[in-house]
């Protein structure tokens, strides 16, 4: 049961449309404060800014294909210690979402006043990249109208490019338009908070509508799609970095920096274990490491690195390629994160950010699974 | 008057004799445990699993406060405790004097080896000429006259059976530590002490003297002792099942239940058997799934908790059960098949031919019972078990000597733990008034804790004599540890552990400054405690050295690779090195006790146990949501015993009413509790919706269940179909009158699939009033329409009693329920009776159900101690064999109908036991923590509750404001889940940092 | 290297083993009074709990240079600390999914239930992973400088 009403899309504005939503959410007095995407002045990026003055919602740019941050980040800096003490509505995308939910299960980020807002999301350029599509005069109207093109815009992120679920999966309200007419957009209550919200800003809810339909319709056709694109990614994929060799040859170029798990939105430690005492070794320590090993890469334990955080985040990766944008020297680690990532949710049956109430693999086990492991053979 | 002792003595050392004595020592006793055989564990050792995982947890009796003090090891391994003096080899000899002041005497045999100087090194039996069948695996295989009674034994000596040494002197020429003395002389000892608990377990039955099933003359007919040795992986066959006759891997096997119970001579049923032999067809199911196991039987008793569940569980796993006595068994000469004659209960002949028999032997009275209750002066029942007079039973005639385990009767383990716990609470509450707190448990010995100084390491490698340097080339590995970082000295003796070399290591250690040890020599357990003593008066506290096992994880098992073996030698040491090197000070922490307890239901159990607690000055409340005491027993009149069940209740009530320590708050409720063991606080709604608050610091759950309201067999909408407890109402009130014929249905709302557990109650109920009704109207016919009769142990002489006195029982299936119909004349109950042909009809007056109890409002209590339930609504323990009365959060006991069904004077046995175990939290003014705990670091913390999750003893919590993880460390267990989970090391656990791990897996490189 | 094997011929697999102290540790000291034989080829590494085997501690291992690691625990429902080695199990099956996902592996990481009184199984236990690990020949982990 959907509860949606159309939000109105004059000439092909979308971004006009959205804009004047959220305006009515401040007018409403729906919300006092916005977590939302703004056009930076330069014209080269769209950023996450937390606006309390109506009057910067001008500058938002929701759908514009490009997602510096992972906002779940974000709010993990925001609301840790505290939560928020006026009603913020944060819009963010679906991926950004997921890596919300799972930061909520962790105690990293606190729910409390926040209303969420996500969107039916075609994707993202590099943040890289980002500058040259808008300097072709492009605008999130014509990228938005091209609609939803993942398997045939290879500039997309690696992660967009794949993505399982370009729709939320938990938001209060989504702006949706999946299966829709181009230009047109729904707002859809996915909570009893969303409902409300929409109903305060003025909006009457149909239950089922036939623009819903069409948009369930989509996703139903997309799930398929999308399993089979998924299934061919990895493969190549393992084709391309499986077995040490390999793995080793797309690690070449790390230099260790730890940008990956600063960017990554479910990397949430304070402080990573690699920079810990554990890891301050004295000079004698990497001598010997040397002298049994023969000789060691240095900095030392590059592969222990990324098996570890990968260890500690695949099940929760939510695949938003943050990790292979902030690495400085390009090594593709959305397809080596979201292939481990994708097999190892598999094994838990765990979809991170699918349900707030599920409870994170790490945190949990089961008296009757994996029975042959551990027995003799 | 006198001064009472403080002392207990526990005479048998089998798992009711650990259970007592660690209970005893816990409340601050000193203990004087004996055993007759020259080490530890009686029947314990024996079985390598148990019901209801089919494994080992033994290692759940230890103590889980203060265990630091006790052991750290698994229980096979040893018994450690500061309040627990070992004395195997024992017997009484001599005993006399009153409640509070005995005086026994005790006659220590001589093992004809010196216990301090034996090294357990085998060097003695493997020159000793004389071979006789080993008793511990039950004649399957042959030890020497100098033995140690298995592996794993506890102490770990050899000793010399007198009646096999032919004194030939071999083993004293052998033995390297001149350990061997023959002839020394046997010790006596005089004891003083308060009480004294007898826990010498039983005996199985002797099997040859049934001549029809051919034990010990039939080689594939086994015991199943020596079943349970066969699949024990350190058995005589290395835990593969083979026929005695051609060591073939058995495909049929039959296992015969009631061999030596159940009959004239022996009219009671062994309890145990069912399980083990479910247990065992499991096992075997498991282990061989071609196997085909038919268990013959008359009953299968799956009585006590979750045991229905078992049983199911064996029918699934494919068992097989003939419900039928086995009449003989014939061997085929030739084959050493076996045929059985059986029929069914029908009478059809199902006799056939297996591969190898099992007898499921019953529990008899040890053979030396009957000298030692003579010694003793205690009264012994017919079959020679001890007496146990009145509703206790633990009491013997004897006041002041208790009677645990199987000693009174048949019992499994987790009768056996309850009944010892119990047994230890009444001695404790002898001694009560002269040592109501207890002493507090000093270490040993001071730690002393690391400093700043850098590491400088002692090694000390023993050479065991030739045990070690015969594979360990002790030069190579000296000269390679000596280089490592941080190594002051290295040294090596023949045999570290005798005074004279141990006395050196204290020496060297004082003059070389060293300030860490590494002492690579045995298992820890043979002398970490005489290491550590020595290592303590040298100034090396414990976290400040390591034991490196030489012996048994090197020397002893890589005899043909001794280069790789001084290898690895060489790496254990290094890896000790770097362990030592980056270890940090470990301390202790401790919190106050609130020395007082809280008791949630006023029914039998809960008052039981809060007098049990008052009695041993802990003030009590106790907390009743009716207006009354007494719960469901005020409506019991009879019980299966020549006692009134009536005198109990309003004795207990009485009791509990003028005890100046219990405060009764009747009409009232729990509303809220939270905290941890030692300090609780707990909201009670009163009477009159007031709420006040209490602290304690334990919690006994006693909050009864509620009786089952049949919906079955036309009850409620006939007068005449009543429950068990009504007619035993009526019975009492005489208001029967003379019934032409009485019919019982039992299992009524038990065993099936909505409440899948026995109900243990209703069978005894059933005859109990049955034989009420032949006293009172002898022309009246009973009839008892059964499944399985679950008249346990002694009850079965009612059983027995109630068919001599014509009363009827008839079976019936699980799937062919009688059919009730009603109509003004009569109740007619039709049914096919197994043993019949076609179905049988009854006319009767009175249909009587027996109803058991359901689990009721448990779910409220459970969630404020997030505690669990079992899926019958009934409360979990957290061990149901070794630890039958504790909750899974420590501090927190369950007692009476809460956790289960039992009988009446069942349930003041668990409620004594469950009193017994909180005193051992309250009798600490203090809780303290273990030395290995985990630690935070809170810097690093992101306050994400995955340790929090993790950890099993609810030890860690967030702080207020949820930005770090904190440990209780009282509670901690020192297991380390955190670590594992914790993603950036915030969570540490001392002695295994993280780092130190590391730095041993590169020694290893 | 200090020491050279036996044989030169015969590859010696260098294995770590982490041994719960309340069930597998005592097996080994049992498989020692029995005098059980095995190649010493396994070092042991005693922690309180299979649970309290970090993932980390494993990639350390095998990236470090040893051949295989085993854990060590109490069998199912059995554990000293409740649930330790159900989560133990969770974590292996992880980290051996993430090795079988980027195609390295798996089967140099050991997860085996041994109890107290099971030293002839502890024995068997060394002597076939040992054996196993010696059919797969060194771990290229183990040689990788790279890594």
């Amino acid at each position: 049961m959907t509860k949606s009403a159309i939000l109105e899309v004059k000439e092909g504005k979308t971004r006009q449309a959205v804009n004047s939503f959220l305006k009515d959410l401040f007018a409403k007095n729906v919300v006092e404060a916005m977590l939302v995407p703004l056009a930076h002045p330069s014209g080269t990026n769209v950023v996450q800014a937390l606006i309390s003055d109506p009057s910067h919602v001008d500058q938002a740019d929701v759908f514009a294909p490009v997602m510096p941050v992972n906002s779940a980040k974000i709010l993990q800096a925001m609301t840790r210690l505290t939560p928020v003490d006026r009603k913020t509505a944060i819009v963010i995308r679906p991926c950004e979402m997921r890596a919300v939910v799972e930061l909520i299960k962790l105690k990293q980020i606190q729910p409390a006043n926040l209303l969420f807002i996500s969107i039916d999301c075609p994707g993202a350029y590099s943040t890289k990249d980002y500058p040259k599509f808008a300097a072709e005069k492009k605008t999130s109207d014509d990228f938005v109208k091209a609609g939803f093109r993942w398997a045939e815009d290879a500039q997309l992120r690696a992660g967009c490019q794949i993505c399982e679920y370009p729709y939320p999966l938990t938001a209060d309200i989504t702006i949706g338009m999946l299966g829709l007419e181009p230009g047109q957009l729904l707002l859809i209550a996915d909570t009893p908070r969303g409902e409300e919200a929409l109903k305060t800003a003025g909006f009457t809810l149909e239950t089922d509508s036939a623009t819903a339909q069409k948009r369930q319709a989509a996703l139903a056709r997309f799930v398929p799609e999308v399993k089979e694109r998924r299934k061919k990614f990895f493969e190549k994929t393992k084709e391309e970095i499986g077995g040490i060799e390999k793995l080793t040859q797309v690690f070449a170029t790390c230099i260790k920096c730890q940008n990956c798990r600063a960017a990554c939105p479910v990397c949430y430690c304070r402080e990573c274990v690699f920079v810990s005492p554990t890891f301050e070794l004295e000079s004698e320590k990497y001598m010997r490491q040397a002298v049994k090993k023969g000789g060691i890469r240095m900095p030392a334990d590059t592969l222990l690195f990324h098996l570890t955080r990968m260890n500690h985040m695949a099940n929760s990766c939510v695949g938003c390629s943050a990790c292979e944008e902030a690495c400085p020297n390009d090594i593709p680690l959305l397809k080596i994160f979201q292939l481990t990532g994708a097999e190892v949710q598999e094994l838990f049956d765990y979809v991170p950010g699918r349900n707030v109430e599920e409870p994170l693999p790490a945190a949990a086990f089961l008296e009757k699974e994996f029975q042959e492991m551990g027995e003799k053979k | 008057m006198q001064e009472k002792q403080k002392a207990v003595l526990v005479i048998g050392a089998g798992v009711g004799g650990i259970r007592a004595s660690l209970d005893l020592a816990e409340s601050g006793h000193k203990v004087y445990l004996t055993d007759r055989s020259p080490g530890i564990g009686g029947a314990l050792y024996q079985l390598d699993k148990w019901f209801p995982d089919n494994q080992c947890e033994l290692c759940k009796l230890l103590p889980v406060f203060s265990r630091d003090e006790c052991s750290q090891f698994c229980l096979r391994r040893d018994l450690m405790h500061p309040n627990i003096e070992l004395m195997p080899y024992a017997t009484v000899t001599r005993f006399s004097g009153e409640p509070g002041n005995f005086e026994a005497t005790v006659n220590i045999k001589s093992r004809w080896v010196v216990e301090d100087k034996c090294t357990a090194c085998d060097l003695c039996a493997q020159v000793c000429p004389i071979e006789v069948a080993d008793e511990f695996e039950r004649g399957q295989q042959k030890r020497k006259a100098i033995y140690v009674r298995n592996p794993q034994a506890i102490p770990n000596v050899y000793t010399i059976d007198r009646e096999d040494c032919n004194q030939c002197g071999k083993c004293v020429e052998i033995c390297p530590t001149k350990a061997v003395v023959l002839n020394m002389p046997d010790e006596t000892r005089e004891l003083s002490v308060g009480a004294v608990v007898v826990s010498v377990g039983s005996t199985e039955f002797d099997g040859k003297s049934m001549q029809q099933y051919g034990f010990g003359r039939y080689a594939n007919v086994l015991s199943n002792i020596q079943l349970e040795r066969q699949l024990a992986s350190a058995g005589p066959t290395g835990g593969e099942l083979k026929r005695p006759s051609d060591g073939k891997t058995p495909k049929k096997i039959a296992i015969l239940q009631c061999v030596g119970s159940r009959d004239w001579e022996r009219n009671y049923c062994s309890e145990v058997c069912c399980m083990y032999a479910l247990k065992e067809a499991m096992m075997l199911r498991d282990r061989y799934p071609d196997a085909d196991v038919t268990i013959f039987y008359m009953d299968i008793r799956a009585f006590g908790k979750d045991y229905y569940r078992f049983h199911l569980q064996a029918k699934e796993m494919g068992v097989k059960f003939a419900r039928s006595r086995v009449s003989r068994i014939r061997e085929n000469p030739k084959t050493k098949d076996l045929y059985l004659l059986a029929r069914d209960e029908s009478g059809k002949s199902i006799g056939d031919t297996y591969d190898m028999v099992v007898l499921s032997l019953a529990q008899c009275p040890s053979p030396y019972l009957n000298e030692l209750s003579k010694t003793l002066g205690l009264a012994t029942n017919e079959w020679g078990f001890i007496e146990t007079p009145g509703f206790h039973l633990t009491h013997t005639s004897r006041p002041g000597v208790y009677v645990s385990g199987s000693a009174s009767g048949p019992s499994d383990i987790c009768e056996t733990v309850i009944k010892a716990s119990a047994a230890a609470g009444e001695a404790a509450g002898i001694l009560a008034g002269t040592q109501s707190k207890a002493e507090e448990i000093k270490p040993a010995h001071d730690h002393k804790t690391i400093t700043d100084e850098e590491a400088k390491i002692a090694i000390f490698i023993c050479q065991c004599g030739n045990e070690i340097s015969s594979v360990v080339d002790i030069d190579k590995t000296r000269d390679y540890v000596k280089k490592l970082k941080n190594v002051v000295l290295v040294d090596d003796m023949g045999f570290l552990c005798q005074t004279n070399e141990l006395d050196r290591v204290k020496e060297t250690v004082q003059k070389s400054g060293a300030n860490r040890v590494i002492m690579a020599a045995c298992a820890p357990y043979h002398y970490h405690r005489l290491f550590s003593k020595t290592l303590a008066e040298a100034g090396i506290g414990a976290a400040q050295w390591q034991l490196v096992n030489f012996r048994e994880q090197l020397a002893w098992v890589h005899k043909e690779s001794k280069i790789l073996a001084t290898r690895k030698a060489q790496k254990m040491v290094e890896m000790a090195v770097e362990r030592l090197r980056t270890q940090e000070p470990l301390k202790t922490t401790s919190v106050k006790v609130t020395q007082s307890g809280l008791v949630i239901g006023g029914g039998i159990s809960g008052m039981t146990s809060a007098l049990e607690l008052a009695s041993r000055g802990y003030d009590v409340t106790l907390v009743e949501k009716t207006g009354e005491l007494g719960g469901h027993s005020r409506n019991l009149f009879y019980d299966l015993s020549p006692l009134d069940p009536q005198t109990l209740v309003e004795d207990t009530i009485r009791k509990v009413q003028n005890n100046p320590h219990i405060k009764v708050m009747l009409n009232s409720e729990l509303a809220s509790i939270t905290g941890h063991a030692g300090n609780f606080r707990s909201e009670i709604q009163t009477a009159d919706s007031k709420t006040e608050l209490v602290k304690h610091g334990a919690v006994i759950i006693a909050s009864g269940a509620a009786e089952y309201q049949p919906t079955e067999h036309m009850f409620g909408r006939d007068q005449r179909v009543i429950t068990q407890h009504e007619l035993q109402k009526r019975l009492a009130e005489g208001k029967l009158g003379k019934p032409e014929t009485v019919v019982m249905i039992q299992c009524v709302g038990s065993r099936n699939a909505a409440h899948s557990y026995c109900n243990r109650t209703c069978c005894s109920e059933a005859v109990a009033n049955a034989l009420k009704i032949k006293e009172l109207s002898p022309e009246t016919h009973v009839f008892v329409l059964n499944r399985d009769i679950m008249t346990y142990g002694f009850r079965e002489r009612y059983f027995t009693k109630a068919r001599e006195a014509g009363v009827l029982f008839h079976r019936f299936e699980q799937e062919k329920e009688p059919e009730v119909k009603t109509s003004e004349k009569a109740i007619t109950i039709t049914w096919p009776d197994p043993a019949l042909p076609g179905s049988l009809e009854i006319d009767a007056d009175l249909l009587v159900l027996s109803t058991g109890y359901v689990a009721e409002g448990n779910e409220k209590i459970a969630g404020m101690l997030s505690l669990p339930l079992t899926e019958d609504g009934f409360f979990k323990e957290v061990d149901v064999k070794f630890r039958p009365v504790d909750a899974v959060l420590d501090g927190i006991f369950i007692t009476g109908l809460a956790s289960a069904p039992r009988n009446l004077n069942e349930r003041v046995l668990q409620a004594q036991a469950a009193a017994q175990r909180a005193a051992n939290v309250l009798s600490r003014e203090t809780l303290t923590s273990g030395m290995v705990v985990s630690e935070v670091d809170k810097r690093r913390c992101s306050a994400c509750g995955l340790c929090v999750e993790a950890c099993p003893f609810d030890a860690r919590y967030l702080d207020a404001d949820e930005h770090y993880a904190v440990v209780r460390e009282e509670l901690c267990q020192g297991c380390g889940a955190c670590v594992a989970v914790c993603p950036n090391d915030a969570a540490k656990l001392r002695s295994q940092k993280d780092k130190q791990v590391f730095s041993m897996i590169e020694a290893v490189i | 290297m200090a020491e050279t094997t036996q044989t030169k011929e015969q590859f010696e697999p260098r294995i770590i083993g982490f041994l719960c102290n309340w069930c597998t540790a005592a097996a080994a000291d049992l498989a020692g009074t029995t005098r059980a034989q095995y190649p010493p080829n396994v070092h042991p590494i005693r922690v309180m709990c299979s649970g309290t085997v970090d993932p980390m501690y494993i990639l350390k291992a095998l990236l470090s240079g040893a051949d295989a690691v085993m854990v060590g625990g109490c069998h199912p429902g059995d554990c000293h600390y409740v649930s330790g080695n159900y989560k133990a199990r969770r974590k292996i099956a992880m980290l051996k999914q993430i090795f079988k996902s980027l195609g390295l592996d798996e089967n140099r990481v050991w997860l085996r239930w041994i109890s107290a009184s099971e030293g002839p199984e502890f024995a068997k236990f060394m002597r076939e992973i040992t054996e196993e690990t010696r059919k797969q020949g060194p771990s290229p982990l183990a040689s990788d400088w790279t890594v």
